[in-house]
């Protein structure tokens, strides 16, 4: 990005930028017509298109650039995206936003203006808002803005003419919005350093440049030469000063500004649809409404439809009536009449066979579970819930060390904790990664395991609720622990809320089927590499020694010796292991005791094999091995305990 | 394609991008890059197959 701005003496430009899916292609094609260009931006892969338009006898070159979120860039478009502000000298810069989400887009405009460029607001899709009862009044938001607003739908043709007008009488007018005292003082404090001449405002510089914005940083140096020194430094100051809530302050000092300029401009008619969608939006982050509502979602979500439905209804047609009555003593004939070979037999249909074990597990047990677990994931996906969710529960994970962004994580690890430990690398610092990796591997089931514990214990009364109750205890016992001995920095959390939204169904369905052909890809060939590795230690005599070395633990644990081949299982993968315990609870070998304490401990135990070699890519040698014997403790510690407990009270009945 | 956690537009880009490694086969995800969220890449036949009438829910970098 270049210092000053050029001078190329050409038509005069119209930079049009935005979000993605707002309309401004819509608007460039009806403001250019056909003939138009489009061009990879020099030195970058980002297309730009470009075309001309006539508007009262004067030439204009329009351009379409890339959707952007904020002067701050993340992406390489929005990187762009600035670029062609600051370099194409624009004599309008037409921020388009979607009237139905004004209130998001707006901060946007709050920056362009803020950064001196001549802006024009364009208000679009404005029929649709309409339609669900909003009114937006344009003028007194041009008057509170101070700049030219357009109210439109351009794919409707609607506002079309007074666009034009007004950028044919367009005459920039300087206007500046005032953060709070504390913080405008240190924009000055920098600011006011700074000698440079630059294409954008001082205070908006100031601004990226607290929130260490790379790129300008280098043009800073460019522009102050020997007085770089003295920025970087008040620059570097305020940063270290501000370090816990930086970010947070400036977004939430726009939304302040935003909100007042919209006041009295948007207007709701009642009855309309989004007033129901707000009050639900409120109510899920409120906490007195918020978990009673969150604990419906688990109600009816896991227990009710992946619990009940699948793991029960859909395993047992499934399982049951195909698999153990038809199939398997099917194949088990078939091949003891056409296969002479014994190690042959075992490996096919033996007691660990590919197809007895493997193929009936996870077909027969954990797709129905995972299946089921998908849908109801991308309902409550594609609803908005789990940023909401995000905001609720960022009170309680502050406690653990963590904020509400690693909600993110951890309900993925409820899909997978595997490809949620990959996911922990996007939290802040170290230190959250650490203590979110911690809790994947203890405490968080991944769907497959949860769905089948929960078919399990939802047959024995008060089984579920000490399941439930033991694992919610370890999670704050140890995340509160985790976060006093654990050092590093407490970042803040601050995310827009999307708009909640009824699911839609064809969303729900790909989003399902996508990870269906995930789990058959990447799952699939696990469960039959497990087969293969159960069937060569049962024919070498390992398997039965690894039981044997088990077995004084499941004594210790009140579990018969059986029980140790579903920790091996385990260890495979998590849902492999409670596809294990699900047969010994079918051969009717655990009493409700022991399968509450089995089920405590296979949850908590240690994180299968792949989640493991992910932890140690992750989070190195040193940290997946401290997080392994953490989690082998813990997690046969507290099934000791939890028998000791539940044998003198008796519980569950 | 929008991020199903915050839903910013993953742009046609992002998703020509090369995968961490960790997911054996290849990869099939992409991460958001506003607030990390792991996305599942909608293969081809499903995406032709349940194609959406609404604007905003294809795919591209373009608004």
């Amino acid at each position: 990005m270049s210092v000053l701005h050029k001078e190329d003496g050409s038509d005069r430009k119209i930079v049009l930028v935005g979000c993605p899916n707002v309309g401004k292609s819509v608007v460039f094609n009806s403001l250019t017509g056909a003939y138009t260009t489009v061009s990879n931006y020099p030195g970058t892969s980002v297309e730009v298109s470009r075309g001309h338009c006539q508007i009262a006898g004067e030439r204009y070159q329009v351009l379409d650039t890339p959707g952007m979120y904020s002067l701050l860039p993340i992406t390489e478009e929005e990187r762009v995206g600035r670029r062609i502000l600051f370099e194409e000298d624009p004599f309008v810069v037409l921020h388009v936003v979607d009237a139905r989400n004004l209130e998001r887009m707006l901060p946007m405009t709050i920056q362009l203006i803020e950064a001196g460029l001549p802006v024009m607001l364009l208000i679009n899709i404005i029929d649709e808002a309409e339609r669900i009862g909003m009114h937006i009044d344009i003028a007194l938001l041009d008057e509170k803005l101070g700049i030219p607003v357009v109210g439109a739908a351009i794919g409707r043709k609607r506002g079309l003419g007074e666009l034009r007008q007004a950028i044919a009488s367009y005459q920039p007018r300087p206007a500046t919005f005032a953060y709070a005292a504390d913080l405008e003082k240190d924009i000055q404090r920098i600011a006011g350093l700074m000698r440079g001449r630059y294409r954008l405002a001082a205070r908006s510089l100031a601004l990226l440049l607290m929130q260490r914005d790379e790129e300008l940083q280098e043009l800073m140096r460019a522009g102050e030469g020997e007085n770089a020194a003295a920025v970087a430094e008040t620059v570097n100051a305020v940063v270290f000063e501000r370090r816990v809530d930086l970010h947070l302050r400036i977004s939430l000092e726009r939304k302040r500004i935003c909100k007042g300029l919209l006041a009295g401009v948007i207007s709701q008619r009642a009855g309309g649809g989004p007033a129901f969608a707000e009050r639900l939006s409120a109510l899920t982050m409120n906490p007195w409404t918020g978990i009673p509502l969150l604990l419906a979602v688990l109600y009816f979500g896991l227990y009710k439809f992946v619990g009940g439905f699948g793991a029960g209804t859909v395993v047992d047609l499934l399982e049951g009536a195909i698999f153990e009555e038809n199939l398997n003593p099917w194949a088990i004939a078939w091949f003891e009449r056409h296969v002479p070979w014994y190690w042959l037999r075992e490996l096919v249909v033996g007691e660990y066979g590919l197809f007895t074990l493997g193929v009936r597990y996870a077909v027969a047990i954990v797709l129905p579970i995972v299946g089921t677990f998908f849908i109801a994931f991308a309902m409550i996906e594609d609803s908005g819930y789990f940023p909401r969710l995000a905001m609720l529960v960022d009170r309680v994970f502050k406690r653990l060390g963590l904020n509400g962004r690693a909600v993110i994580p951890m309900v993925l690890g409820f899909g997978c904790d595997t490809m949620a430990t990959v996911v922990t690398r996007t939290l802040e610092t170290v230190r959250e990664r650490i203590l979110a990796t911690l809790l994947l591997a203890l405490v968080i089931p991944c769907s497959a395991q949860m769905g089948v514990i929960l078919a399990l214990l939802s047959g024995v009364p008060g089984a579920l609720a000490v399941w439930v109750v033991t694992l919610t205890g370890i999670f704050l016992l140890v995340g509160l622990l985790a976060a006093r001995i654990v050092p590093g920095e407490r970042p803040m959390f601050y995310m827009e809320i999307p708009p909640m939204r009824l699911p839609q169904p064809r969303n729900v369905l790909v989003k399902t089927l996508t990870r269906m052909q995930w789990y058959f890809l990447e799952i699939f060939p696990l469960f039959m590499i497990a087969s293969v590795l159960l069937w060569a230690g049962k024919l070498s005599g390992a398997l039965d020694w690894l039981v044997g070395a088990l077995q004084p633990v499941m004594g210790l644990l009140g579990l018969p010796h059986e029980t140790a081949a579903a920790f091996i299982f385990g260890f495979f993968r998590r849902d492999f292991g409670a596809a294990g315990l699900y047969d010994l609870q079918t051969n009717g070998l655990l009493d409700p005791v022991q399968l509450t304490v089995a089920a405590v401990t296979l949850t908590l135990f240690v994180p299968c094999v792949a989640q493991f070699l992910i932890m140690k890519k992750e989070r190195g040698w040193r940290v997946a091995l401290i997080i392994f014997a953490l989690v082998t403790t813990l997690a046969f510690g507290a099934g000791w305990a939890l028998n000791r407990l539940l044998l003198v009270t008796g519980m569950p009945g | 394609m929008k991020c199903s956690f915050c839903e910013h537009e993953l742009t046609a880009e992002m998703l020509r991008d090369e995968g961490c490694g960790a997911c054996a086969g290849g990869c099939r995800k992409i991460h958001c890059p506003y607030c990390g969220q792991e996305n599942s890449v909608v293969p081809g036949i499903f995406d032709r197959l349940f194609k959406s009438d609404r604007p905003d829910e294809g795919k591209g970098s373009k608004s």
